[in-house]
Formats: structure tokens, C-alpha cells, sequence
């Protein structure tokens, strides 16, 4: 093929210029570089003059030093961790109740009546009002007010310069796990919420560090698990002791199950690292940069429409099917029994084994979209395994109760015992992420092997940890 | 009756004691099973890679090596590279022929063109992987080689040309080899065994043979690698000495001839030796003298884009809750860099105050 | 959307001449790439003017993906392309990657590098590899209400004299000097300001040899292109997207649309 009159094709340039570095060696990139920062550095020297100390970047350093320190650091790092979790956690009660008593019990029981004036058959009202909506409105009502709270407080701190120096505090730790000093933000962006934590780690630059990041994201405990760690920790753990210890003791016992969170996230990456993911831990050279007042209105924007409300959705779209798998397990029938039941019976004995039961295993595979709809769907197969009569809404109606002690009620007619509870608080932290998670997994990864090995792992080691503990239990009780 | 059932049943009568027993024997088997490299698994699925094609693979790389280097190669010698029977060796090179890859001409064996084309390629999947996992992994220097050995195999020249893409196509591997093309050029051979200078030769490494691994160990425990400037300074009937970034290195003749030097006109390199970042303490500063060549791709692309080059001024500034890493001020801002890094790193402490700006 | 000229003529409005169109896209009279190094206000200056509110973290990577946004400025539409915050352009990561690329083939009719003023000599970086892809640039030198903090005085015209392009203090938190960034913006995009731009030729006599060759090379295959030096190092590091613009011809496409579209 003829290309040009002056017989030089692409081709021969292109092999020209692999001779020409194949002459120039291996480090010629360094000469580049150097000259462009000789440049800059004479250009600088023209043109900026330093007049006197630079005051701006002292006090910088001074800040660092107290933030950083040997004795500070720590403690006021888990601080203000702390009072973001706290903030988020108390902040979102009430806002997840206003929304829950108009999603759930105004607009349910007003499109159900809607429903059965249209002379709605009963199997498409159930489907579609008991299943894909109110596992919507459940999603949306827990979900929603956490996240709005914990993004932009997060962002907040992010844009203030405090994240960088949380990852340059750390980094010590992830390293000697054969991990990245950023993956500490990313840990923590988790606890908002593992799907935003698996984006959040696009900041590593070495893909074997952003890969352990992303496999183990899923040991932060997530908002949508706090609602499950609390209410069990209060019913099991905190019914252990006198009443007056009771809410310091479970909120002990879920800060517990976070720090053990973490503890499994360092040991899996060191796992990894030593293995399948096998490698030093590479560079480490991150910018701390400026503190600068952030501006809050922008980052609440911001923060609302990038973070929560894309999370959200992505949440959403996994809830609905999601709700009208749940109703149709719970309302089709086979031989006599709900499919649920049949599930139920047959798990239950294998379930036990591990300090679970059948009704945890179904509804951990059911809920699979969100951790937030757990609770209420382990409500309505509780009370459709045991036959409750007269409490919750129906088969295939996901419930919740204003009372701690009738949820307790029913859990123990179910059949729980403390070690259920414990074991419960277990599993929720290590199981398979949620859909959203696992999706967005395979987004950032484009792997189905890595996406697999990140659902599968916490639920082996979760079923390895239950087993466990349920069997050193039963050996001392 | 179904089986998890009885089996339920048949563990909870054993009691807990029991079943802890089986429950530690099961994680055992699960571990057994999956571990990572030496599991039965890993060993299975390795069972599956055509040893065949491994040991074809291997010949035409060594034959082409034989040919590079401008050595003969006879039956013999590649029963020896390869590390089997005269037998075993008979027999692949009769196979050889018979895919029209080499061709024999006496006792001289030597490739044809679709074998030399044939042998390129493989060497090129092998020195791309060894550049990514010296580059953009954390893999231990020693096992780039041996990575590299088993990838060459395993993954498609399309493939490695899109992870060659994506590190920047590299020209040469971590040892300091020329990577064919993909077109299947390939640069001359430069230099010669560094068992070959005399004393006051200056030269510079190009190439350490990573084979046998004891050996090239060995060498990377004396911090040797391609670029390094090496100035000769004695030489003993079986001892080689030079100076080597302000560092004198004593080596055998035989670990001398698996580094390959090119000569170098002009003067011998600088006697005194750089301090290293790391020595630096919080509130000291001093000039950045250079990044040892050991610290590759990305990780000293980001350090010199981050100000991190020969003469700028470097000051430690405040160290991390954990000690390490250390944050250091370049330019008006803090970079926070790990002890690691900061051992690749050269100064030049200067006795000036940190805070000028010229 | 309609364009109303009430606002240009209202009187109380502090930029007369600009109207935000957010992501109004139609229409286009001039293309802009917005570069910078992270943490120095890019997005600021981005929101600024096209109305959005994007929001970056402060660490580099994290944006891959670019955003775009667009203006109203004295009745030419201008759309805004808001690049990944890097240190260099230099490297084989994504973000670089994308910033880089956008610059060559994207041929923006202005790049607009944002540089903080505190730290001018880490900017300068970015900013004089920029200037070796493109001629048509404005430097922002945000910032300038730290410097003070800071005991930093620049030099602004020396500065703009050094690199041959306009440069214009300002501090996009405050809204301060986005007028003057309107108005270089302009004339450069209109071509009532030349640039020129300052090209780094201190190399190593080896490598300068290696770029002149491959250069002359480039100029017989492809006489429109503007910045072949810069193609000819960059094919020395192998990069690939200008390797494969060689092997599709669409190198060859860079330089030939000469002047940016007249209304």
C-alpha cells in the first residue's frame, strides 16, 4: 500500500521511534521531566518573591502537628469518626420515621384501598403494592436520611483537607496489611455505604491495592446494617444486664462489631496480599494538602446529588424486583406450604448448626438489594414459619414495630436465643455486599472473577465465624 | 431421608466438642483445597497448562538466546539451558523439525524464521510482564523472572500488547533487555560480561542475567541494576572490584559474567555517597540529589511530578501518627511519603535554612 | 432557551456580558479545556461560569470521567471541559491520560490552566507541558487572596511575558477576576491575542537529537500539525493513543480545521 509521495508511511515512523528509545535507554523519562521543572523553577524565580515566612503554610503545619501526632492523632481521629457516626445515626431517626409513616403507613394502606376499589386481583395487588412498593419504601425511608446526613458530613471533612491526614495516619497499619494508606478512606466512606466505598477507591493508583480495597470494603458495616446491629445488640445483648447498663452495653456491643469489621478488613487485605494478591505494598506518596474552610451549602448540593441520590437509585432499582421476589416466596404455594416455608424447614436444621436459622438464611438471600429491608422481612417469615396469628400485616408483607419488646416478642417465639442474636450481629457484618454493591463491583472492576470472590468470601467467612462461635457457645453452656 | 438432614442430625448428636473437631477440619480441607498457589486447586488447574507447549516455548527461547549472543548452540547446550535428558532433548528438537521452527545444519541447531518470529514473540509476552509487575505491582524483585515464565505461556500476544499500552509500551525490561517489538524488531546486543573490564574501565549495566535465580538473587542483594554506573577499580585473578554510586562492590568472576556492561567514555563516578531521605529528622532539610533507579514506573513518575527531582530543596516537616510515613515539604507543600520510598530517595544535606525560597 | 438580553443590559449585573448556560451544549462557538493541578480550585472556576456545581475531591484520580458545562460571553457560546486535576501530563495513568488527549485531539480553542498562586513553581509544571501540546492558552492564577498569607508577591506581567500567554490573577471563591478570565478568553479564542507560548528546549543533546529526527519525520507526514515536537517525545514514551492516532490517520487530522469557527 502506497502512502505518501515521500515514501515514509506511519509504519516507519513508528519503528523509527522504537529504535530511537531503544538508543536512549532505560531512565530518559527523567530528562524529560527535569527539564520541564528546570523551567518552571527558573520562571518561578523570575517572577515569584518570597517576602517573608510563609506564614499560610506554617500554621498548616502547625495544625498538622496536632492532628497528627504521636498522641493526638489517634484519639482524635476515632473522635471525629465517631461524631459523624453518632450524628448520622441519631440525626436519621427521625427524619427515617416521618418518612416511614408516610411511605409505609399512609401511602401503603391508601394504595391498597385504591387497589381493591380498581377490583385489583389479589395476586397483582400483592405483587405489586406488598412486594415492589414497599420494599421501595422501606429502601427509601432507612436509606435515604442516614445517607443524606453521613455524605455530606463526609464530604465536609474531605473538602477541609482532614480525609488525606486520616489516610497519611494509617497508612502505617494498611501497609503492613500489604495495603494502600488511602484504603483507610475508603474504609470509612463504607461505613456510609460499601458502594460508594468500592468508587471511592479509584484514588489508589496501583490496581492490586484498589482491588484489596474493593474486596474488602464490604467489612465496614455499612449504614444499612447499623439499624439491624442496634436493634439486635438492644434486644440480646442489652437484656443481659441490668437495665441501667443495657444501652451503654449494646451500643458497646455494635461499636464492637465495627472495630471486629475493620479487624477482618486488614486481615483479609494481609490474606490477600499474601496470596492470591500477592505483593509488596507500592507507593505511598499522597499531597496533604491546605486546609480551607469548606463551603457548606455547595457540599450539601454536591454531596446530596453525586453521593446519596445516585446510591439511592442504583438501591431502588435492585429493591423492587427484590420486593416481588419476597411477596411471591411468601404467597406461592406448593403441597400446602409457602415456598418460604418449604426453605425454612429444609435449612433450618443445617442453619442451626452455624447458631442461625432457616428464616436468617431466606431472608439474607431475599434481601439480598439492601441490607435495610433484613429486619422486616425476618419479621414477616418469622411470623409466617412459627404461624403467629394476629401480628404483622400479612404473608409476603414486610413489617417493622414501634416496640423493641414485641419485636423481641416475636424473635423469641421464633425461636431465637442470645446466641441467634450474636450470631446474627455476625453474619450481618460478614455476608455477600448487597446487589447495589456487587454491581458496582463489577462496574469498577469489568472482572467477574474479582466481583465473585467479593460475594463470596465474607459469606464463607461469616458461615466459618458463626460456626464457631455457636459451637464454642453450645461446648460452654 | 435428605442428606443435610441426617448429616445435621448424625453432627448434633457428636455434641459440640465434635463438631468443632469437624468444623476445624473442614476449614483444613478448605484451605488445602484453595490455597493459593499450592492448593489442590491451583495444582490441578496448573496440571492443565500444556507442559507440551511450556517446553517448546523454552527451546525457542533459548535457542534464540543462543543466536543473540552469537553462541553456537548444539543438542548439548540446549539440554543443558533447558535443564533435561539428552533424550528428552533428542526428542523436542526432532519435533522441532519437524514444525519446520529450527533447522540443523552439522550439530548446529538454529531457528528458522517462523521459529525466530515464533521465539520473539514469546520473549516479548515475557519481558512485557516482567516490566508490569516490576512497574505497576508490588511483586518481589526476585519473582519477576519466574512470574514472567509462567504468564509467557498462558497469555495471548493481544493481550500483552494491550497491557503493553497500557504501561506505556515499553522498550526494555526491568533487567535492562531490549522487549521486541510487535512487529518482532529487536535492537543489536550492546556491551559485554562485566568479568571482561579492566581496571579503570568505566561502564554502565545494561543487562542482569536473572537466571539462575541463586545467583541473580545474590546480585539484587548487592543493589545492582541496569543504569547503574560501575567503575572498575581492581582486578584479581578470580575478583572483580568497582565502584559503584559511591559504593565499592566485590564480585566472582562467574557472578561478574551474568552482568552485561556497556562501555562508557568520560570520568569515573562520584566516590562519596549519598545520604538517604529517610536519614532525614523532622525539622532538617537538604537537597534532592536523585531517585535510586530501583524505584520504577508510576511510583517515580509520581514522586518527580510531585517536585521530587535533582536539586530541589527537601525539608521533613512532620512525621505521621504511626511514625511513617513522613511528611516532607517540596515546593510549599506537604507530601507524605513512606520510609520505602524515602530510602530510594538520595540527598545532599546542606547546612542553609529550610525556609528560603532564593 | 431563549437569550435574554435583559440581562445583559441590566445594570446591577456584576459580569454584564456573561450569562451561565449550565448544560445548554447547542450551538457552540468556541470549545474550552479547563486544566489544573488538584487543589487548586478548578471546579470553583468551573461553576463559576457555567452555573454547575460540580464537585471534585481534592485527590488526583478520582474524576475520570470529564464534565462540561457552558456560557454565554458577549454573544459567543462557549462550551466548558472540565479536565481530571493532575500533576503532569507525563504519565501512563487514566486521568492524565484523558486530560492529555483532550488537549491534543479535543483541540479546545483556549485551555484555561488553573494554577494556585501559593505554590506557583509545582503549578508552572503542568502549565509548561500544557504549553508544549497547545498555543492558545490563559493561565488562571487563582489564589491571590492566600498570597498575602503567604508573603508571596508575583510578578503578573513578567510572568505573562515569561510564558507568552495571558495571565490573570484571581480568586474564584470570591468571584474576583473572572471578568478579566472572560475577557483573555476571548481574545485568545477570537485571536486578537497571540500566544506565544514558551517551548522548554533544555534536553539532553541525546534525547534533543532522538525529537528533532522523529520531528522532521512527523512534518513530512503530517505539515498541518502544530506541535509536532511535542508528538515526537511523546511517541519516544510510547504513548499509545498517539500511536494509534498514527496507524487510523487521524493524526493527521489535528492542526487541518486552522481557525476556530467564525459566527
Amino acid at each position: 500500500m502506497e502512502k505518501t509521495t515521500h515514501h515514509l508511511n506511519p509504519e516507519d515512523l513508528l519503528s523509527a521511534a522504537n529504535q530511537a528509545r531503544w538508543e536512549l535507554g532505560v531512565n530518559f523519562h527523567d530528562d524529560i521531566i527535569e527539564s520541564v521543572y528546570e523551567d518552571a523553577t527558573r520562571i518561578a524565580r523570575k517572577t515569584v518573591r518570597q517576602k517573608d515566612e510563609n506564614a499560610a503554610y506554617r500554621q498548616d503545619l502547625k495544625i498538622d502537628r496536632i492532628i497528627t501526632s504521636k498522641w493526638l492523632g489517634f484519639p482524635i481521629m476515632f473522635l471525629m469518626l465517631a461524631l459523624v457516626f453518632w450524628l448520622t445515626v441519631a440525626g436519621a431517626n427521625v427524619p427515617s420515621g416521618m418518612l416511614a409513616s408516610l411511605l409505609i403507613d399512609t401511602a401503603h394502606p391508601w394504595l391498597k384501598a385504591g387497589a381493591a376499589a380498581l377490583h385489583m386481583p389479589w395476586w397483582l395487588d400483592g405483587v405489586l403494592i406488598d412486594g415492589a412498593y414497599l420494599s421501595m419504601a422501606w429502601v427509601i425511608s432507612v436509606m435515604l436520611p442516614p445517607m443524606a446526613i453521613f455524605f455530606p458530613l463526609f464530604t465536609l471533612l474531605e473538602d477541609l483537607g482532614y480525609l488525606p491526614r486520616v489516610a497519611f495516619n494509617m497508612d502505617s497499619l494498611f501497609r503492613k496489611a500489604g495495603a494502600h494508606g488511602k484504603q483507610a478512606l475508603t474504609l470509612s466512606m463504607g461505613f456510609g455505604c460499601n458502594a460508594a466505598g468500592v468508587i471511592a477507591a479509584r484514588v489508589i493508583d496501583s490496581p492490586r491495592e484498589r482491588l484489596i480495597a474493593i474486596i474488602t470494603n464490604n467489612f465496614s458495616l455499612c449504614n444499612g446494617r447499623w439499624p439491624t446491629q442496634i436493634l439486635i445488640a438492644t434486644i440480646f445483648i442489652g437484656g443481659l444486664v441490668p437495665a441501667a447498663w443495657a444501652g451503654l452495653v449494646s451500643a458497646g456491643a455494635v461499636v464492637g462489631v465495627a472495630v471486629l469489621g475493620i479487624g477482618f478488613s486488614l486481615l483479609v487485605s494481609w490474606g490477600l496480599s499474601k496470596s492470591v494478591l500477592r505483593g509488596e505494598a507500592s507507593t505511598f506518596s499522597l499531597e496533604l494538602p491546605p486546609y480551607r474552610p469548606p463551603r457548606i451549602l455547595q457540599t450539601l448540593y454536591t454531596s446530596l446529588i453525586d453521593r446519596t441520590v445516585f446510591v439511592l437509585w442504583r438501591a431502588i432499582v435492585f429493591a423492587v424486583p427484590a420486593g416481588i421476589v419476597i411477596w411471591l416466596v411468601a404467597n406461592v404455594h406448593v403441597g400446602g406450604l409457602s415456598l418460604a416455608e418449604h426453605f425454612i424447614q429444609a435449612t433450618d436444621p443445617m442453619a442451626l448448626v452455624f447458631g442461625l436459622n432457616g428464616v436468617i438464611l431466606l431472608a439474607y438471600i431475599i434481601a439480598i438489594p439492601a441490607n435495610e429491608i433484613v429486619i422486616p422481612t425476618i419479621l414477616m417469615l418469622t411470623v409466617l414459619s412459627s404461624s403467629l396469628g394476629g401480628l404483622g400485616a400479612g404473608s409476603g408483607v414486610m413489617f417493622e414495630l414501634d416496640s423493641i419488646a414485641d419485636t423481641a416478642q416475636i424473635l423469641q417465639a421464633g425461636g431465637w436465643t442470645v446466641l441467634t442474636g450474636v450470631n446474627l450481629m455476625l453474619f450481618s457484618l460478614l455476608h455477600n455486599p448487597c446487589s447495589t454493591t456487587i454491581y458496582t463491583i463489577y462496574k469498577e472492576t469489568h472482572s467477574l472473577k474479582w466481583t465473585l470472590v467479593s460475594t463470596f468470601l465474607p459469606i464463607v467467612l461469616g458461615l466459618i465465624v458463626c460456626f464457631f462461635t455457636a459451637q464454642i457457645w453450645l461446648l460452654l453452656t | 431421608m435428605n442428606l443435610p438432614l441426617s448429616l445435621t442430625r448424625f453432627l448434633l448428636l457428636n455434641g459440640p466438642g465434635y463438631m468443632l473437631g469437624y468444623g476445624l477440619l473442614a476449614v483444613a480441607a478448605l484451605f488445602w483445597v484453595f490455597w493459593p498457589g499450592k492448593g489442590l486447586w491451583a495444582r490441578l488447574s496448573r496440571g492443565h497448562m500444556n507442559t507440551q507447549r511450556v517446553l517448546l516455548e523454552d527451546a525457542l527461547k533459548a535457542l534464540f538466546d543462543f543466536e543473540y549472543r552469537r553462541h553456537p548452540c548444539e543438542l548439548n547446550s540446549l539440554a543443558g539451558n533447558l535443564n533435561i535428558s539428552l533424550d528428552k532433548a533428542s526428542r523436542l528438537v526432532e519435533r522441532l523439525l519437524q514444525m519446520g521452527l529450527i533447522s540443523m545444519a552439522g550439530q548446529g541447531l538454529s531457528l528458522t524464521d517462523t521459529g525466530r518470529s515464533y521465539a520473539l514473540r514469546v520473549i516479548r509476552v515475557h519481558r512485557i510482564w516482567e516490566r508490569y509487575l516490576a512497574d505497576e505491582t508490588g511483586v518481589a524483585q526476585v519473582d519477576w523472572h519466574h512470574e514472567a515464565d509462567r504468564m509467557e505461556h498462558q497469555v495471548s500476544p493481544e493481550a500483552t500488547d494491550r497491557l503493553a499500552a497500557q504501561i506505556g509500551n515499553p522498550v526494555f525490561d526491568p533487567h535492562g533487555d531490549p522487549i521486541p517489538s510487535a512487529d518482532g524488531e529487536l535492537p543489536e546486543l550492546r556491551g559485554k560480561p562485566l568479568s571482561q573490564l579492566r581496571e579503570g574501565d568505566l561502564g554502565r549495566i545494561v543487562h542482569i542475567e536473572d537466571e539462575p535465580k541463586s545467583i541473580y538473587e545474590q546480585l539484587v542483594v548487592e543493589g545492582l541494576y541496569p543504569g547503574m554506573p560501575v567503575y572498575v577499580t581492581d582486578v584479581a585473578e578470580n575478583r572483580i572490584t568497582f565502584a559503584t554510586d559511591g559504593d565499592e562492590c566485590t564480585l566472582t568472576h562467574l557472578f561478574a559474567s551474568h552482568i552485561t556492561v556497556e562501555m562508557m567514555p568520560g570520568k569515573a563516578p562520584q566516590r562519596s555517597k549519598n545520604a538517604l531521605l529517610s536519614s532525614l529528622e523532622v525539622g532538617e532539610s537538604a537537597e534532592v540529589a536523585g531517585i535510586s533507579p530501583n524505584c520504577r514506573g508510576q511510583q517515580r513518575r509520581r514522586l518527580m511530578d510531585l517536585g521530587i527531582i535533582p536539586g530541589t530543596r527537601i525539608a521533613a516537616e512532620v512525621r505521621s501518627a504511626s511514625g511513617d510515613p513522613v511528611g516532607y515539604r517540596v515546593m510549599d507543600t506537604t507530601i507524605g511519603i513512606r520510609k520505602q520510598e524515602a530510602d530510594l530517595i538520595f540527598i545532599t544535606r546542606k547546612t542553609t535554612s529550610p525556609h528560603e525560597h532564593a | 432557551m431563549s437569550t435574554p438580553n435583559t440581562c445583559e443590559t441590566c445594570p446591577v449585573h456584576h459580569k454584564a456580558n456573561l450569562q451561565k448556560l449550565g448544560l445548554n451544549l447547542d450551538n457552540i462557538d468556541f470549545v474550552l479545556a479547563l486544566a489544573g493541578n488538584p487543589n487548586t480550585g478548578k471546579s470553583t472556576v468551573f461553576n463559576n461560569l457555567t452555573g454547575l456545581r460540580q464537585h471534585t475531591g481534592n485527590w488526583p484520580g478520582k474524576t475520570v470521567a470529564r464534565a462540561e458545562g457552558a456560557y454565554v460571553y458577549n454573544d459567543r457560546r462557549y462550551k466548558m471541559v472540565d479536565l481530571p486535576g493532575t500533576y503532569s501530563l507525563l504519565s501512563t495513568s487514566t486521568d492524565e491520560e484523558v486530560a492529555r488527549n483532550f488537549i491534543l485531539f479535543g483541540q479546545p480553542d483556549v485551555t484555561i490552566i488553573v494554577a494556585d498562586a501559593t505554590r506557583l513553581e509545582r503549578n508552572l509544571n503542568l502549565t509548561l507541558q500544557i504549553l508544549e501540546i497547545t498555543d492558545r492558552a490563559v493561565l488562571c492564577l487563582n489564589m491571590m487572596d492566600e498570597t498575602r498569607r503567604s508573603n508571596i508577591e508575583i510578578d503578573v506581567r513578567g510572568l505573562s511575558k515569561e510564558l507568552g500567554i495571558p495571565v490573570i490573577p484571581a480568586s474564584a471563591r470570591r468571584r474576583e477576576g473572572m471578568d478579566q478570565l472572560l475577557a483573555a478568553v476571548e481574545e485568545v479564542a477570537s485571536g486578537t491575542y497571540v500566544c506565544r507560548p514558551h517551548r522548554i528546549k533544555s534536553h539532553s543533546p541525546k534525547l534533543n537529537r532522538a525529537i528533532a529526527n522523529l520531528a522532521s519525520k512527523l512534518a513530512v507526514l503530517y505539515p498541518d500539525l502544530p506541535n509536532a515536537q511535542w508528538v515526537a517525545l511523546r511517541l519516544l514514551e510510547g504513548d499509545n493513543s498517539i500511536m494509534e492516532a498514527i496507524r487510523s490517520g487521524e493524526l493527521g487530522e489535528i492542526g487541518t480545521s486552522v481557525e476556530p469557527a467564525q459566527i
